[in-house]
């Protein structure tokens, strides 16, 4: 590289209690909480204003306890079709700035404006941008300006709500080095207990930690994570990388923990719903499926099966993930489960080999099959386009990123 | 115990029941050979509880003396080590001692070694086969019905049922079946007039017990005598006895899988048509399930495949005749390689009955009653 590149990471703050705050004013002030199923206690805090953080509310909190926090609180059901729309104008706002744009899910993401800057420095087009957000939606955001992804990241972390930080290469030991390991982008909580082991508290004392060790510790990613921290990260600002996606999964909190059979199942079949409506959309097939179960201890185990044929049908889900985890469970109280299908095909580069008991189903439709593939041969493969379910599937936050897919395709259109 | 017993022979015994060997036995004792010896013979034993077996040296074959000086006695050893050491002995002769601790002397030329047995007490009884249903056939036969059909089992633990071949004896037609699923191997033939008064249908052989068999059997016309049991199956040639437990559950009903009426049929040379599929398969081994495209065209097939990242291939083959509505279908290159191989036949027939269905080949002869399905693949 000739000269230094410019990343902008864009985060939008507190997202959904934002829109709902931009959308009815009296609001504005107050503590605000987006939770699931606010009408009884044992919801979970999705996001919240900062004047709720204040007082302590945090994300995935239940909100009885928020409530004892901030008795004055006011939680409001999510409404995702709201955000999505809110973030899809967010996106075009980044768009006008650069075409170099990677979202990384509904309320972030990040610009390469290296060559794209209007003029301006860094920081005068970061105000305004940010104030463009402002003006025309109504809605906060921090940016941070690096010379990389990993930098720009930590950067807009640093100065909530409304920020602009900068943050140069050689400035890292003073801004960055200086933070708790655990505050680092890439250090889930696995990772900073098994880094406090190493006597690492802060980011400076991983970026200067032996490397061996930190891979011996963590892999690949104890290797990563050390060059990150001494401020290196050469990846590009990646306007496709939302299509690469390597699995849909759902999870989900249960309310209490429970070894209650019934309720499992029940759950397991949501799951599997809610997995199966997403691969449809995406218009992908899976050939592995695995489960999460994490015990009321917090012991997390997750269980996999390659599997001989593609899934993408609600009830198959479901059966090889009830396989596994009657395989897998072993009877203690469960917190959490999850489903998640992985080796996910696009249904278009696929073909199925037809099983000798079974081909019956396609061989009642060899007819319509061979038209379509006539048709195609004469008109090219866009004729037919398999109809899809207009509505998007009933959407919850780990459905995030798939509308960025709708976004990118929009704009690709354009 | 003690014996002077010839090396070759010892050797090739040994070689026969380590196939039964497995290096992770169930049970520990299974990791051993068990040796008996008689006045008149000496007797090896492997199993792995799945499969067992003997093989006997007798003390005198073919005018040849294999064994002198015999104590008898039966003593476990460890079959890795045992294996290993025989095959590198100086000598011509094995000596073998074993003493009432079981301390066990192999010693060869100026080579001695010293072993730890095993009692033999420990070592599992081999399930006596008292069964009426016994048939001969010969070796070099038998060994032909397995390669035909045996490579067609699944391979997946999802249907365990389907790892196995399909043993059918009735009116002395003799019928192996073997089917993953997605094709179908099958082959008959008629016994000598003895075999009519046994009968059986759901006996299924494992497919991993059959490929030992394989390589066990001499291709030549030695006799094998079949008997079977609910559970058990014993191939018994002269020296060596072959005990497989058989597969439990009910093989699925096939006959009915294999279409009667065809659509289209091509007659053509099987070995042509091998090679230009193979060649297509190129280009098709990147995709998953390794589809070539066939299409009929006048007396000529089109055989194409298409990687969409590395190319196509495209070749057509002369046919000797087609009959019937044109047809394009798709399938697994390998399943159909592994069908021409299996019929071995100059000339074959394939009957396709719809791009969505099964389709047969047979020889274009029909002496060899021989049949081999394939399920297409379909794209989307």
């Amino acid at each position: 590289m000739s000269k230094g590149r410019v990343i902008f990471h864009v985060d939008m703050n507190s997202f959904y209690a934002s829109v709902e705050i931009a959308e009815r004013p009296e609001l504005k002030g107050k503590p605000v909480a987006i939770a699931g199923a606010p009408e009884k206690r044992k919801g979970i805090i999705v996001t919240s204003s900062y004047e709720a953080r204040a007082k302590g509310v945090k994300t995935t909190m239940p909100l009885w306890k928020a409530y004892e926090l901030c008795p004055n609180l006011i939680a409001l059901q999510p409404n995702f079709e709201k955000y999505r729309e809110a973030s899809s104008k967010m996106f075009s706002i980044l768009y006008e700035v650069s075409p170099i744009v990677q979202p990384v899910s509904i309320d972030e993401g990040y610009l390469d404006v290296t060559d794209h800057n209007f003029g301006m420095n860094g920081i005068k087009l970061a105000e305004w941008l940010q104030d463009k957000i402002y003006q025309e939606l109504n809605l906060p955001c921090s940016i941070g300006i690096a010379p990389n992804k990993f930098l720009a990241k930590m950067a807009s972390d640093m100065k909530k709500p409304m920020g602009i930080t900068v943050l140069r290469k050689r400035e890292i030991q003073q801004k960055l080095w200086v933070l708790p390991i655990g505050e680092m982008y890439g250090v889930g909580d696995r990772t900073e207990e098994k880094l406090q082991k190493l006597g690492i508290q802060t980011i400076g004392d991983l970026a200067n930690h032996d490397v061996v060790a930190l891979k011996q510790l963590l892999g690949i990613n104890g290797e990563r994570l050390h060059t990150r921290a001494n401020g290196h990260d050469n990846r590009p600002v990646d306007p496709d990388a939302i299509y690469e996606f390597k699995s849909i999964g759902n999870s989900r909190t249960l309310p209490h923990d429970t070894t209650d059979q019934l309720e499992i199942d029940s759950l397991l079949d949501q799951l599997a719903e809610k997995v199966s409506a997403r691969l449809r959309y995406k218009d992908v097939v899976s050939e592995n499926i695995q489960i999460m179960i994490r015990y009321h201890d917090r012991k997390t185990v997750t269980r996999s099966r390659q599997l001989r044929d593609f899934v993408e049908k609600k009830d198959e889900v479901f059966m090889i993930a009830k396989m596994l985890f009657d395989e897998h469970w072993n009877g203690e109280p469960i917190r959490l489960l999850g489903i998640t299908a992985q080796d996910l095909v696009p249904k278009h580069e696929l073909s199925k080999q037809l099983d000798l008991f079974t081909y019956q189903e396609e061989a009642e439709k060899e007819k319509l099959y061979q038209t379509v593939e006539d048709m195609k041969e004469k008109y090219g493969n866009d004729v037919f386009i398999q109809p899809k379910e207009k509505t998007r599937p009933n959407l919850s936050t780990s459905f995030q990123k798939d509308f960025l897919n709708d976004f990118k395709k929009d704009k690709r259109e354009d | 115990m003690k014996l002077i017993i010839e090396r070759n022979q010892l050797m090739n015994s040994i070689q026969h029941v380590m196939k039964a060997i497995s290096s992770r036995p169930t049970i520990a004792i299974l990791s051993g050979i068990k040796l008996e010896a008689q006045q008149n013979f000496v007797k090896l034993t492997g199993s792995d509880s799945d499969i067992t077996i003997e093989s006997t040296i007798p003390r005198e074959e073919d005018g040849m003396i294999n064994i002198h000086d015999v104590q008898p006695g039966t003593v476990i050893l460890q079959a890795k080590f045992v294996s290993e050491i025989v095959r590198k002995l100086p000598g011509d002769q094995v000596e073998i001692e074993s003493d009432d601790e079981l301390n066990v002397t192999i010693r060869s030329a100026a080579a001695e070694f010293k072993l730890n047995g095993q009692d033999a007490e420990e070592y599992p009884q081999p399930a006596i086969l008292t069964t009426d249903n016994q048939f001969e056939i010969q070796a070099d036969v038998l060994k032909n019905l397995i390669r035909q059909t045996n490579f067609a089992v699944s391979t997946q633990e999802t249907r365990p049922i389907l790892t196995g071949v399909h043993f059918i004896l009735e009116d002395g037609v003799f019928e192996l079946v073997a089917t993953d699923s997605h094709r179908l191997a099958s082959r008959k033939i008629n016994l000598n007039s003895d075999a009519e008064s046994v009968s059986f249908r759901n006996i299924v052989v494992p497919g991993k017990s059959l490929s030992e068999l394989n390589k066990i059997l001499d291709d030549h016309q030695e006799k094998v005598f079949v008997s079977v049991s609910d559970n058990q199956i014993l191939f018994k040639t002269a020296n060596v006895n072959f005990h497989s437990r058989l597969l439990d559950g009910n093989y699925p009903e096939t006959s009915r899988l294999i279409p009667e009426q065809s659509k289209t049929t091509v007659s053509i040379k099987s070995r042509e048509l091998m090679q230009t599929i193979d060649r297509a398969s190129l280009l098709a081994q990147d995709n998953r399930n390794n589809i070539v495209k066939l299409a009929t065209m006048p007396n000529q097939l089109q055989i194409t495949s298409h990687s969409p990242e590395i190319g196509t291939a495209e070749e057509k083959v002369d046919t000797m005749s087609i009959e019937g509505e044109d047809l394009k279908i798709s399938f697994n290159a390998k399943y159909m390689i592994d069908a021409l191989r299996a019929i071995d036949s100059e000339e074959i027939e394939i009957a396709f009955t719809g791009a969505m269905r099964p389709f047969i080949l047979r020889p274009q002869n029909e002496e060899e009653s021989i049949l081999q399905l394939i399920t297409p693949v379909r794209t989307y």
